[in-house]
């Protein structure tokens, strides 16, 4: 419906990420390369899913089992990718530290770190938002709406354009937790990260059932603004456990 | 007593992290290439002719909820209705003519500056880009303007466009002019260039990026190439070869910056010629011509530099990451047209492949200037990232299009 309606869509989809990007990371230029890169990572494991998936593809039965399925393994894959990308973001931790000594500036700081993570989950979550809304969102751009069978009430974009959203937000906020969890090796923070994950993408299975998104966009919000305040509180606690070490020195 | 205690907020204590700092001279580069590419994507979008996004989506979102036909015709708006053996042959003859013609200018170039013409060189640079500006800016311009049903007269529009291509000319090759206008221009240069470029039929447009990236390999890699030559040249003569060149210096100059000098570490003879301690060497660059194909109406000959070749100024021994805080990296603005050629023709298609192909070149910008850090020499920019652009586009169309189309449209995400 208009530009007007289409622009819309895309602000609901990725304002808080832009306003992340605006105020965040814009100013370190190393921040941004590091998104950029998270965000192809994530768009290569979504080939390799694709590709995995292709032979199957399309699925015509209304049946939730196949459904359930594609969800189970996407997710789970995703999630093993994190544990490479923990990996990876450990040795480029270890080479800027490196040439931080040798230009005889001061290591990373835990903000540096969290702010890497934060980098990096805002990358997948833009991916996110890019691939599986903003793609679908030029028609909307004309001069119509289009309205799924099984959500009558609200249109195909709006409901895309929150769903992103939810997604964005966990994304973003659960790369802080696990980087965080694996830094630490506190098993609780590593197994938030892949359950909040699986339970956000089960949620959306509710939208397969004929007016289920009613229910199902509300508690994905709910899920997001959870993984949202357990990081919180995790950022909250580590530093100031770090400033108590610090000025206890 | 440790400065650094209150380090939860290393700023306001005054100590800057390195992740401050690190990475500008990449983000320098990245900004106008995106920018470049994201002209054209909008230009290809808002005036191509035929809309094969929003129609095809459209027909997809309509025939996926009602018939199970949405595979079968998801397939035909898949592979294309014009994949005839006819095409793709002409494809081909017309992109192997196309690097023929660039071969044997490259080679008249090299000789001409072997002959030292260079003023020769540089007013033709000069009429080429008047005729970038003024010709095919003006034919854009046309287009933009009959689309949007912008009013304007004839003779507002003639004083405007003459006053913007003459202004253009000088603020690419006169040397004192401010660089915010010489890196828009160039910028504006590649975006009319590379919109030109995508009006050429689908399979001749991919054959062109492919071929012409494996004639930038040759050309600089090989030894008998004539960009390598042209290098060797400009670099035993330390002079510089006037090309159309993107220079991302920073625009606001900051104290203590000496972007002009530039530390050469390339061959082991020319070391052993000159100092090999901060001596000003040459801002070397590569330059070819590229000739119109026949298929398009007038046989304009215009000469656009390539360079394959970035030099990274820094004030010290630095290897490991490699990327120095003073010094400017330079690219051609062939890259800039070439890459935007690629993501304007993915514009044709479906906005998911821009994305991707986005992707794809910036990763492969990341991994030739990653490469330049390690070999300190002349690189083609070209064939990494249009590679990798084509590997992604292919990829996205046959494999992540119907995934992602399949999950959305169920409203399945994760």
């Amino acid at each position: 419906m208009t530009v007007a309606a289409g622009v819309g869509y895309v602000l609901i989809a990725l304002g808080p990420a832009l306003s992340l990007f605006a105020s965040v990371i814009a100013k370190k230029p190393f921040l941004i390369l590091t998104l950029l890169s998270s965000t192809l990572f994530w768009l290569i494991s979504l080939i390799i899913l694709a590709g995995a998936w292709r032979a199957f593809l399309p699925v015509k039965s209304t049946e939730l089992w196949p459904y359930s399925i594609l969800i189970l393994t996407s997710v789970g894959f995703q999630e093993g990718i994190r544990i490479g990308f923990w990996r990876l973001f450990k040795k480029m931790e270890d080479m800027l530290n490196a040439f931080a000594d040798r230009v005889s500036k001061p290591r990373l700081f835990l903000t540096d770190k969290m702010l890497l993570a934060l980098a990096g989950g805002l990358g997948h979550g833009l991916a996110h938002a890019v691939f599986f809304c903003l793609s679908l969102l030029t028609p909307a751009f004309g001069p119509a709406t289009f309205y799924v069978d099984k959500c009558p009430s609200i249109p195909f974009f709006l409901i895309s354009a929150i769903i992103a959203l939810g997604f964005v937000i966990i994304h973003t906020f659960s790369m802080v937790i696990a980087f965080n969890g694996y830094t630490e090796g506190k098993r609780k923070d590593q197994i938030f990260v892949p359950f909040a994950h699986l339970i956000a993408a089960l949620i959306t299975l509710i939208n397969l059932v004929p007016g289920g998104c009613n229910i199902g966009l509300p508690l994905l919000c709910i899920m997001a603004g959870t993984t949202l305040y357990y990081s919180w509180q995790l950022v909250w606690r580590r530093l100031t456990e770090h400033q108590t070490t610090r000025s206890s020195d | 007593m440790d400065d650094r205690s209150t380090d939860s907020d290393p700023v306001t204590a005054g100590e800057s992290s390195i992740l401050d700092t690190l990475g500008e001279d990449v983000i320098r580069i990245v900004s106008p290439v995106s920018l470049c590419m994201l002209l054209v994507v909008l230009l290809v979008s808002s005036v191509s002719s035929t809309n094969d996004l929003s129609s095809s989506i459209s027909s997809l979102f309509l025939s996926s909820t009602t018939t199970p036909t949405s595979f079968s015709s998801l397939n035909l708006l898949l592979l294309g209705s014009d994949s005839t053996w006819e095409e793709i042959k002409s494809a081909l003859v017309t992109a192997l003519s196309f690097v023929v013609v660039v071969t044997l200018l490259t080679f008249l170039l090299v000789l001409l500056f072997y002959f030292r013409c260079t003023n020769f060189l540089r007013i033709y640079m000069g009429i080429s880009s008047l005729f970038v500006l003024s010709f095919l800016g003006g034919f854009i311009s046309l287009l933009l303007i009959s689309h949007f049903k912008i009013p304007i007269d004839p003779f507002t529009f003639a004083i405007l466009l003459f006053n913007l291509s003459v202004v253009g000319v000088f603020a690419v090759f006169m040397p004192k002019f401010p660089i915010s206008m010489n890196q828009g221009y160039l910028v504006a240069i590649g975006v009319l260039t590379a919109y030109w470029f995508t009006m050429l039929p689908e399979w001749t447009t991919w054959a062109l990026l492919i071929a012409m990236s494996l004639y930038d390999l040759a050309a600089v890699l090989l030894p008998i190439g004539p960009l390598r030559l042209l290098v060797e040249l400009a670099m035993s003569r330390n002079e510089e070869i006037p090309a159309l060149v993107y220079e991302a210096r920073p625009v606001d100059p900051q104290p203590g910056d000496r972007v002009r000098v530039w530390r050469e570490r390339t061959d082991v003879r020319i070391e052993a010629t000159e100092n090999s301690t901060n001596s000003a060497t040459v801002q070397t660059v590569q330059e070819t011509r590229l000739a119109v194909s026949e298929e398009i109406t007038a046989p304009l000959i215009e000469a656009f530099p390539q360079t394959g070749d970035r030099h990274l100024g820094t004030e010290e021994e630095e290897d490991g990451i490699g990327l120095g805080s003073s010094g400017a990296i330079k690219l051609g603005l062939g890259d800039f047209i070439f890459y935007s050629v690629l993501v304007g023709r993915a514009a044709m298609y479906d906005y998911m492949t821009v994305y991707a192909c986005y992707l794809a070149i910036m990763a492969g910008l990341g991994v030739t200037l990653l490469l330049l850090a390690v070999y300190r020499k002349a690189l083609p920019a070209l064939p990494v990232s249009i590679m990798l652009g084509v590997v992604f586009y292919l990829l996205t169309r046959v494999l992540l299009e119907v995934f992602v189309v399949q999950c959305s449209s169920n409203l399945l995400m994760f």
